[in-house]
């Protein structure tokens, strides 16, 4: 610390608050007013503040469409986070601790998934389907969200795996475990909190998709596929102030909470808060 | 490695030669099926369609005039003008931010810096399209920036240009996608071994010299991976231009999306899918080598 010090005085205190309350400001800032304005009693979304109101979640989560999408949503992102995580941690395993020829070549694959523009993959999927003819619906969402969503899980499994040395994984083989008790014992506690965290990227990655869904759910839409298509005609939107207010929230929640998670899954395999922020800052790279 | 291979010989537990060329299937034949089947051979058709001749035309077999339809109208040449100022705008605007904002983080923000990143990193897991609709909501011509500044006196009339136009779809990508161009700078200054700027300044240089021809060498990779990461999304997005951008701030994402979708011209939206991917390869990979060149010297 005190190494540093002279150089960091150079950008002074105030600066630096200013600036983290200002990236702060932009982050948050509208969507919590869109928070506070779910609440406001009229059809506007406009500054004289009409008074409190709920209805516009009443409306939100008795009308069909709102309530559908999310739930659709919700069914697309719990398959394709399981099929990510068993398929990323299945592949990150292979390219990572097992020697096979293309080895190389497979790893670029998974990685040239996470380069290509979803905007790409969508269309390439809706012309896909059509060409063998499968109607489109929430099943041809969910596949093709799997196939951007594991290589992502690949990459932080990966990542994990080799900041461990495999030797423990020898010398648990040496003496005498089999291939499943040292994936269950030996190499499962240590990449924890990187499955945790390959979940929660990965069920966001889902939930969050636009583009794919868009391009190949057909009259069935996801929930950021509702949002868009109400949005294209601006009308009921106080009701999509309280639907995105639910979201957000629920979004909140489920990254604090399995922050916490992965916390003490981290702390009980002695890791300590810097391990944590490279695993969750590894989603990125 | 070697040392427990030959352990595990002497202990007579070597896995024989069957078991290790079953083991890569057993790990990989998912995986990479999934990868053909809907990866692979959905670009391959997609590139295919990008050579044919639509249903529409009544011609069939190999041609061209997918490509040279976009290439010769110079309204293409405009939309890929204002598609190439958006992201380029918003890449520059966000490094600007991110670099300062990232020194913060790494080396200011003290007890602060975990959470900072959380926050960060939840302001990316938030929903893009409930993000969009906030700014939306802002910045309309009733809007509430538009009714906040009126309200107060600093403006006569709504300012039209705060919405439906480049300008929003430029602070609309800026600040979606700003965790993933923070946090690659904020991981390549956490390895800067910060001795260096000790002895930078004991040699007499000002800090501005020091970021100049310390620090910002040292996190160009950093810079790159941002650009890697960040630069192609922004520059194929079109869900925010579609809500926020109006006609003046119509980009190529949205002619793909238009000609797929509207048009049902699925020939010409491979044709320009294709267009944007070479372009997103060609950049990515010179940001590549450009992040690689810096590691190295």
């Amino acid at each position: 610390m005190p190494l540093r010090y002279r150089f960091t005085r150079a950008l002074p205190k105030a600066a630096s608050v200013a600036l983290v309350a200002f990236a702060l400001l932009v982050l948050f800032g509208p969507v919590l007013l869109l928070a506070l304005f779910s609440f406001n009693d009229s059809a506007i979304i406009s500054l004289p503040w009409e008074g409190f109101t709920t209805r516009w979640y009443s409306e939100a989560f008795s009308s069909g469409e709102a309530l559908d999408s999310i739930v659709n949503s919700l069914n697309v992102a719990a398959i394709v986070t399981v099929a990510s995580v068993v398929l990323g941690s299945m592949a990150a395993w292979g390219l990572t601790r097992l020697r096979f020829a293309g080895r190389t070549a497979l790893a670029g694959v998974h990685g040239a998934v996470l380069v290509v523009p979803w905007l790409i993959i969508g269309v390439g999927g809706l012309i896909f389907f059509s060409q063998i003819e499968w109607q489109l619906s929430l099943t041809t969402v969910t596949l093709m969200q799997i196939v951007t969503t594991f290589p992502l899980v690949v990459a932080v499994m990966s990542a994990a795996l080799v900041r461990f040395s495999p030797s423990l994984e020898e010398a648990a083989v040496d003496l005498g475990a089999s291939q499943l008790q040292m994936l269950r014992h030996v190499v499962l506690p240590q990449v924890a909190p990187s499955l945790a965290a390959s979940a929660i990227f990965a069920f966001a990655w889902s939930f969050n998709n636009f583009e794919i869904s868009f391009f190949t759910g057909g009259f069935q839409q996801t929930f950021p596929v509702w949002v868009f298509s109400v949005l294209r005609h601006s009308t009921n939107l106080p009701i999509v102030n309280a639907a995105s207010t639910v979201i957000a929230g629920a979004q909140l929640l489920i990254v604090f909470g399995l922050w916490w998670a992965m916390k003490l899954m981290n702390r009980r395999g002695g890791g300590d808060d810097v391990a944590l922020a490279e695993i969750m800052t590894g989603g990125m790279r | 490695m070697e040392a427990a291979t030959i352990a595990g010989a002497a202990v007579g537990r070597r896995p024989s030669r069957l078991t290790r060329l079953l083991r890569p299937l057993a790990f990989m034949t998912l995986p990479t099926a999934t990868l053909i089947v809907l990866f692979l051979i959905p670009m391959g058709i997609l590139f295919v369609y990008s050579f044919e001749y639509g249903p529409l035309t009544g011609s069939s077999g190999f041609t061209l005039t997918n490509f040279t339809g976009f290439l010769s109208e110079p309204l293409y040449g405009r939309i890929a003008w204002t598609t190439f100022q958006i992201a380029t705008i918003a890449m520059l605007a966000q490094l600007l931010f991110a670099v300062p904002l990232a020194y913060v983080l790494a080396y200011k923000a003290g007890r602060f810096e975990l959470p900072l990143l959380l926050a960060l990193v939840l302001a990316d897991e938030l929903n893009p399209m409930v993000k969009i609709y906030a700014w939306r909501m802002l910045l309309g011509r009733d809007g509430l920036i538009n009714e906040a500044l009126l309200r107060i006196g600093l403006i006569d009339h709504p300012i039209d240009a705060l919405l439906f136009s480049k300008f929003a779809v430029i602070v609309v990508l800026s600040t979606s996608y700003l965790t993933y161009t923070v946090i690659p700078i904020y991981a390549s200054m956490k390895a800067v071994d910060a001795g260096l700027f000790e002895a930078a300044l004991d040699l007499g240089a000002g800090w501005f010299t020091t970021f100049r021809r310390v620090l910002l060498p040292l996190i160009a990779p950093g810079i790159f991976i941002a650009l890697l990461l960040v630069y192609v999304p922004l520059f194929t997005d079109f869900a925010s231009p579609t809500l926020v951008g109006g006609t003046s701030g119509y980009m190529l994402g949205q002619v793909v999306a238009d000609e797929v979708l509207q048009n049902g011209n699925l020939n010409g939206g491979a044709a320009m899918s294709i267009l944007l991917l070479v372009g997103a390869a060609l950049f990515s990979y010179v940001a590549y080598r450009l992040s690689r060149v810096k590691v190295e010297s």
